[in-house]
């Protein structure tokens, strides 16, 4: 056991049902249906409590609040909390402790770092009293304008934070303890994140004001002419889909093919632009999606045929995607496990295409029966992420915090699971065969029907059904 | 050959070759192989000789400021408008926290003809009252052989301010003398409509437009002002009205829990298409690609467009209104008579980029003479 003791916590752990049947799911379901219900009733409901849902200070807080628990138990594995606490404590104490904690960080992170020290020493667009000495600026759009810059890094940071450490397995500092570990870490994909942040993202708050700020930033942006829209919605949608293969490559594809990289930092760069390969080509299909569906789009327009809100309706579509990818990670275990696993991740992916589809219908045909939202696509001031994100803050708290309550239960892994775990990895994972060449090349041939048949049946789909009466 | 090998490769070369082509195809120019082609539109709803415009209010409130106070302490953009406390419908309980039942519950008896005394009340239990104002213009058409036919666009909000508007415009007298054919109600926004009782004042049986989908208070209130005449409730599309003029209602979500939206297509001779709308919260481009595949117009151009384009109504800006900034220019428009919500940044950036932008003169508390403003009057062709 001495080796599997420097394990994350999430490694070392094993989640065991409570229950047989689908009761642990059914309980996990109401449990984290109920909280959600609650929770957005008090914080985001437009007719609720605190009504954040204005919409982008709510946004930014649940992005933010995204961010803040994949730092605390991907980053710093649950430092500085002892381990023993951290496998002894009730899940729920720990739920309520670690929620509280991940709150009071996201605070000091958004009203501190961001609106505090770079809002009045640095950016004035993250600090809502700097932006209204612009003259005509309401108190209403400086805090729009600076939830709306501070959510976008989140966007960011959601993206390169488990990057790191899914892809490029927290290299070089995977040898630390924490918080050593953590904090090498949380500084380099903080200080990238920023990188990226003054590329894709200042560009876009540089033309929010009248005039255009040319000589603080580029203006017109430079993705204008590719993406028919100065808006950086265009870096959302992409970056969308970084952050939902991210969770797609850890959970449902168990990192498949990628483990057959034998070379670790082969692996490890070949995993992390893999993503970003991925992501475009989903990106882009997004993209032609509503194309098939709606037509072209026009620059210019306010509705669904406005090219930045096409891109950030590809980055909504992933998550819509995200939420059943997490449901069956979780609570279904990574169903199925029974095949070999290429199989077994080609049928979740299908399994997660489909619920998907299902969960993207279900919002745009009710979701303004419950969320106080209005019907209807590309409202300009609603946003699917802010439930569907809301709803995953929830779950991964369950899941990471809480050891599953009360469906599951931990336990410590034996030496057998263990055991297992590595004769799954090096059998199943890690094995290319030459054997697999006349699969793979029938494969992807079906693969390309398989997309022409998508590509021609979007239209029909689309012309037979209505989702928005 | 290994069966379970064989799977394998087939499961995994069935994400990559899906994948790769998702990537090599989806932005690519072939794609457009499966797009279909936008073809030109050609229904017919005849022309009309000109089009006078007269905006009778376009302020629909005063103070951006007081306004987006009340909005931030209310929760923001997507509250149900009739929860605000904003005039008339107001319980004296504060921003954010009215009801459209209590509301109506304070003035009914007042309407339509006690206006004075219900908008006391209303003082008494509503916040920012003094702030609102409204919209509302008058729409005259004059057909191919001379006749003229008037329409009311929008009734406006604050019944003092609006009685003014009318009765400094002369609207109150058209409308007792039936001249005016039918009153347009574009949205169910409170800027727009909340004055209703104000037509009723003057004329009760006047036949009303109304968008299909408007909710329950927005219905049940115009049986309260007291309006009698004929409701027609316009669905989805294209609706004619009279030869060269139509309605057409866009199905679109819109702040403070509103639906749908009509405007007004009018196909002038010789010159074109003539677009006039409240908010256009559908958006011109929108509103002028729907022009483009649905109808016919003369000499295929779109000559001109009159009232508020949505764009920053609150003096916010977006980089993508920057877009619209942009691509208005394929249209080639020839008058804009902008006011209303287009916002003072959006009328300065057209001014800027060289729109036809109509002057007005900027009188009775309109803030620019980039807006056509209250009082000023737009004619179609010039």
């Amino acid at each position: 056991m001495a080796e599997e003791q420097s394990l994350p916590y999430l490694e070392e752990r094993k989640l065991v049902k409570r229950w047989g049947g689908p009761l642990p799911v059914l309980a996990n379901m109401l449990f984290t249906g109920v909280i959600f219900a609650v929770t957005w009733w008090v914080f985001q409901d437009p007719r609720g409590i605190m009504r954040f849902y204005t919409p982008y200070v709510g946004y930014n807080y649940c992005r933010w609040w995204l961010i803040i628990l994949i730092w605390m138990a991907y980053i710093f594995d649950f430092w500085p909390f002892k381990r023993s606490w951290v496998r002894n404590a009730h899940p729920l104490q720990k739920g309520v402790v670690l929620s509280l904690m991940s709150i009071a960080i996201m605070w000091v992170m958004i009203h501190g770092f961001f609106e505090g020290i770079l809002g009045n020493f640095a950016f004035t667009y993250f600090n809502p009293t700097q932006l209204q000495k612009l003259p005509g600026l309401t108190d209403f759009y400086a805090a729009e304008y600076a939830a709306q810059a501070c959510m976008m890094f989140a966007v960011i940071a959601s993206w390169i934070s488990p990057a790191w450490v899914v892809a490029l397995e927290g290299s070089p500092w995977s040898g630390l303890k924490q918080p050593y570990q953590g904090f090498s870490i949380w500084l380099g994909t903080f200080c990238l994140s920023l990188v990226i942040y003054f590329m894709t993202m200042h560009n876009h708050m540089g033309i929010l004001y009248y005039p255009w700020q040319y000589f603080t930033a580029i203006c017109p942006p430079y993705w204008s002419d590719f993406a028919q829209t100065v808006s950086a919605n265009f870096h959302v949608a992409w970056i969308m889909c970084c952050t939902v293969v991210v969770w797609f490559m850890e959970g449902i594809w168990e990192r498949y093919p990628f483990t057959m990289i034998k070379t670790p930092w082969r692996r490890r760069l070949a995993l992390f632009f893999g993503i970003i390969v991925i992501s475009w080509c989903l990106c882009l299909f997004f993209w032609y999606m509503q194309e098939l569906v709606w037509g072209d789009a026009i620059r210019g327009h306010r509705r669904d045929a406005a090219p930045d809100w096409r891109w950030l309706h590809v980055g909504e579509t992933a998550i819509f995607f995200l939420v059943p990818a997490l449901f069956t990670q979780f609570y279904l275990e990574n169903w199925p496990k029974k095949f070999s696993a290429p199989v077994n991740i080609l049928l979740r992916t299908t399994l997660v295409v489909i619920l998907g589809i299902g969960l993207y219908c279900a919002y745009y045909m009710g979701a303004h029966y419950v969320l106080g939202t209005q019907k209807g696509f590309s409202h300009p001031q609603q946003f699917p992420m802010i439930p569907t994100i809301w709803l995953i803050d929830i779950w991964l708290i369950n899941w990471w915090f809480m050891d599953g309550w009360p469906g599951w239960r931990r336990e410590d892994k034996t030496a057998e699971d263990f055991a297992a775990e590595r004769k799954y990895h090096e059998e199943e994972l890690s094995t290319w065969s030459p054997a697999m060449i006349p699969g793979l090349c029938v494969g992807i041939i079906a693969g390309i029907a398989v997309y022409f048949l998508i590509v021609a049946g979007l239209p029909i789909a689309s012309a037979t059904f209505t989702l928005v009466k | 050959m290994d069966r379970r090998q064989f799977l394998k490769g087939a499961a995994l070369g069935a994400g990559v070759g899906t994948l790769a082509a998702m990537g090599a195809f989806s932005y690519s120019p072939a794609r457009r192989a499966f797009l279909k082609n936008v073809t030109r539109g050609t229904k017919d709803f005849g022309m009309c000789k000109s089009v006078k415009v007269t905006n009778i209010s376009e302020t629909s409130w005063f103070d951006n400021k007081v306004f987006m106070r009340d909005v931030t302490s209310a929760g923001g953009l997507l509250v149900d408008q009739y929860t605000f406390n904003w005039p008339p419908f107001g319980n004296g309980k504060g921003v954010g926290k009215g009801s459209y039942e209590e509301g109506i519950k304070l003035i009914q008896d007042c309407l339509p003809h006690r206006l004075e005394e219900a908008w006391a009340r209303v003082k008494e239990k509503c916040v920012s009252v003094e702030n609102a104002g409204g919209f509302s213009c008058l729409i005259e058409i004059e057909a191919l052989d001379g006749k003229v036919t008037k329409y009311l666009m929008d009734t406006g909000w604050n019944y003092e301010w609006m009685d003014t508007c009318f009765k400094r415009e002369g609207i109150d007298k058209m409308l007792a003398n039936n001249e005016i054919a039918a009153w347009i109600q574009t949205h169910e926004h409170m800027d727009h409509y909340w004055a209703a009782p104000v037509i009723m004042k003057y004329n009760p049986n006047i036949t009303a437009y109304i968008p299909d989908s408007f909710y329950p208070p927005g219905k049940d209130y115009l049986k309260k002002s007291g309006h009698k005449g004929k409701v027609i409730e316009v669905p989805k599309g294209l609706h004619p009205i009279e030869p060269g003029v139509a309605l057409y209602k866009f199905d679109c979500p819109i702040i403070f829990k509103v639906f749908g939206e009509q405007s007004l297509y009018c196909n002038v001779k010789d010159v074109g298409l003539v677009s006039i709308t409240g908010c256009c919260h559908q958006g011109i481009i929108l509103f002028a690609d729907t022009a483009y595949k649905e109808i016919a117009y003369a000499n295929d151009n779109f000559y001109g467009l009159y009232g508020g384009l949505h764009i920053s109504p609150f003096d916010d800006w977006d980089p993508k209104y920057d877009d619209l900034v942009i691509g208005l220019k394929k249209w080639n428009i020839q008058r804009v008579g902008c006011n209303h919500c287009t916002g003072l940044i959006t009328a300065q950036k057209f001014v800027d980029a060289g729109y036809p932008v109509v002057k007005g003169t900027a009188r009775f508390r309109s803030k620019t003479q980039n807006y056509l403003g209250n009082g000023d009057v737009i004619k179609f062709p010039a």
